[in-house]
């Protein structure tokens, strides 16, 4: 094998059709910057889930004056014995972790605390407005449905809440983006073989002279193939290393943009970004080396 | 033991190089088949001119010797090689030892003599070396002594044509096809083609060329294999173009 032979062949055959490699190139890069954004989301949400899995907690409010949960009208604010019964119960439940107390008077102070620069909103409210609440950090998180089952409606409990659901709003969004971002991934890939296929096809019909008396004079069909191949594979590995620039804007532009906005105490580490690249650099080189292949199979018969 | 070891090898020698044993060959689109129970055996150093006229199977035995095409009937071997147990990966071995020429010359008009040359044994992985050393031999040996930086259109038909030659014996193969190489080239320029694959022969190279060129196959008294729609309707030693029988 010759290797100067074989590259002097693929450097011809990618001059030859710059207009289609550039297409290729383009299309790969487009495709394998959506799907390793998709990537990254998708390593993100992972990410932020095992960090708030662990800290998110069930809030059990009980009831006040100003409740709206019609047991709490009926029975008013719970007894002395009614919270140290909550309390013990949680207590004694398997999955429950730790139990805190917050008072009436805490919560107000907490709230005033948060909201301290929009005066407005604390003037408004009450601090008779703000129950008394449990908070009940969980084992797993995944339990919280046999916690609030076990105490909706026992005496002196407004409601339970969940502060997954929030975060569950959330990963919903990022989740949605990934898909979206898969998908059209997907519909990109599709057209990157399709191009990849009439690339190598084109590139095969100009060089057919040189393949027919390669065929004749007895070069094996590998030594005939390779230089297509590599010229496939290249293109693969140019538009992989530029759809490698645009997965790094998107993951400082976009996701650590939100980061700012949305706030989540994570960053993904520079060794998910690197994993990523390199997943997205290699799925390029192999589809448009499998493009080729099967291309010149059809049309580059031996 | 030296007369069974005698035995062996005058077996050997006189197997045929080329040997259609029954062969039909039929295309899909046609209706009569391309070669019909052909048997033709070719010995080793022969020179064979099949005659015949267009559409008469011709190019289809070449087609079948290089496992081109496949047969529907029959068996061939060639150079001691069965070719319907050859497995396809090893059909590009089968065609080194196969040289072949075509009207149309078909060399690679932005390479040189030299390289035109160079490049069937380059794409067979031929050491620089090696190549240096051979391709002026056989550049010689068709008669281009320097000319071997002419570029292709540069050449006349004639001279175009011995590169294909060049090229098609670099690699010293064990049997030259000749598919009308004389049929773009003037007769005068032919008999110096003719001449080139006379003194290939003589190195012991069997060659089978097609041809229409009556001139030509009177001239060289050499066997002919005549076809006619498919069949084989004369195979005559020394024999001449038209029906001398």
């Amino acid at each position: 094998m010759r290797a100067q032979f074989v590259l002097s062949e693929i450097w011809i055959g990618l001059r030859r059709n710059l207009t289609m490699t550039i297409a290729v190139i383009v299309t790969v890069a487009i495709s394998l910057a959506l799907f390793g954004s998709g990537l990254l989301i998708n390593r993100q949400v992972d990410q932020m889930r095992g960090f708030w899995e662990g800290r998110i907690q069930v809030t059990i409010y009980l009831c006040n004056e100003v409740s709206a949960n019609p047991q709490c009208q009926e029975n008013g604010p719970p007894t002395e014995e009614q919270r140290a019964q909550i309390q013990t119960d949680l207590e004694a439940m398997p999955q429950v972790e730790s139990v805190t107390y917050e008072s009436a008077e805490e919560a107000w102070q907490h709230f005033s605390e948060r909201f301290e620069s929009n005066p407005a909103l604390v003037d408004a409210a009450d601090p008779e407005d703000l129950p008394e609440s449990f908070r009940v950090a969980l084992h797993n998180p995944q339990d919280f449905n046999q916690v609030a089952s076990a105490f909706e409606g026992a005496p002196g409990v407004d409601n339970v809440y969940d502060e997954r659901q929030i975060l569950n709003r959330f990963f919903d969004l990022l989740s949605g983006l990934q898909n979206a971002a898969f998908i059209v991934a997907l519909v990109q890939i599709v057209a990157a073989a399709l191009l990849i296929g009439n690339t190598i096809r084109l590139s095969a019909y100009s060089r057919r002279r040189e393949t027919g008396i390669m065929r004749l004079v007895g070069a094996s069909n590998f030594y005939i193939q390779l230089p297509f191949l590599l010229e496939g594979a290249i293109a693969g590995l140019i538009g992989g290393i530029v759809g490698s620039i645009f997965i790094v804007a998107a993951k400082f532009l976009l996701l650590d943009g939100m980061q700012d906005y949305f706030q989540f105490a994570t960053t993904l580490p520079i060794s998910e970004l690197i994993y990523v690249i390199l997943l997205s650099i290699v799925l390029g080189v192999l589809l448009c080396s499998l493009a080729s292949f099967i291309s010149l199979r059809r049309y580059l018969r031996v | 033991m030296v007369g069974s070891d005698t035995r062996h090898h005058n077996l050997r020698e006189h197997a045929p190089v080329i040997n259609f044993d029954n062969v039909t060959k039929r295309y899909p689109t046609q209706k009569r088949p391309a070669l019909e129970d052909v048997s033709i055996q070719v010995e080793k150093g022969e020179f064979l001119f099949l005659v015949g006229p267009s559409g008469s199977g011709k190019s289809t035995f070449l087609r079948l010797v290089l496992k081109e095409e496949r047969p529907n009937d029959g068996r061939i071997h060639v150079a001691g090689k069965d070719l319907a147990r050859l497995s396809n990966w090893k059909v590009p071995h089968l065609r080194r030892r196969i040289g072949c020429v075509f009207q149309d010359f078909r060399l690679l008009p932005n390479k040189d003599v030299f390289e035109n040359v160079a490049f069937a044994l380059e794409v067979i992985g031929k050491p620089r070396r090696f190549i240096r050393k051979v391709v002026p031999e056989v550049v010689e040996l068709v008669g281009l002594e320097g000319k071997a930086d002419r570029m292709p259109d540069e050449l006349s038909g004639g001279e175009q044509q011995r590169v294909a030659i060049a090229r098609a014996f670099v690699n010293r193969p064990m049997i030259l096809l000749a598919d009308e190489p004389t049929g773009n080239i003037d007769p005068a320029t032919s008999i110096g083609i003719m001449k080139v694959l006379d003194r290939i022969n003589r190195t012991g190279t069997t060659v089978v060329m097609a041809t229409h060129d009556a001139a030509i196959v009177d001239s060289m008294r050499k066997r002919v294999v005549e076809l006619e729609e498919g069949k084989v309707v004369r195979d005559q030693s020394r024999g001449v173009y038209g029906q001398a029988y």
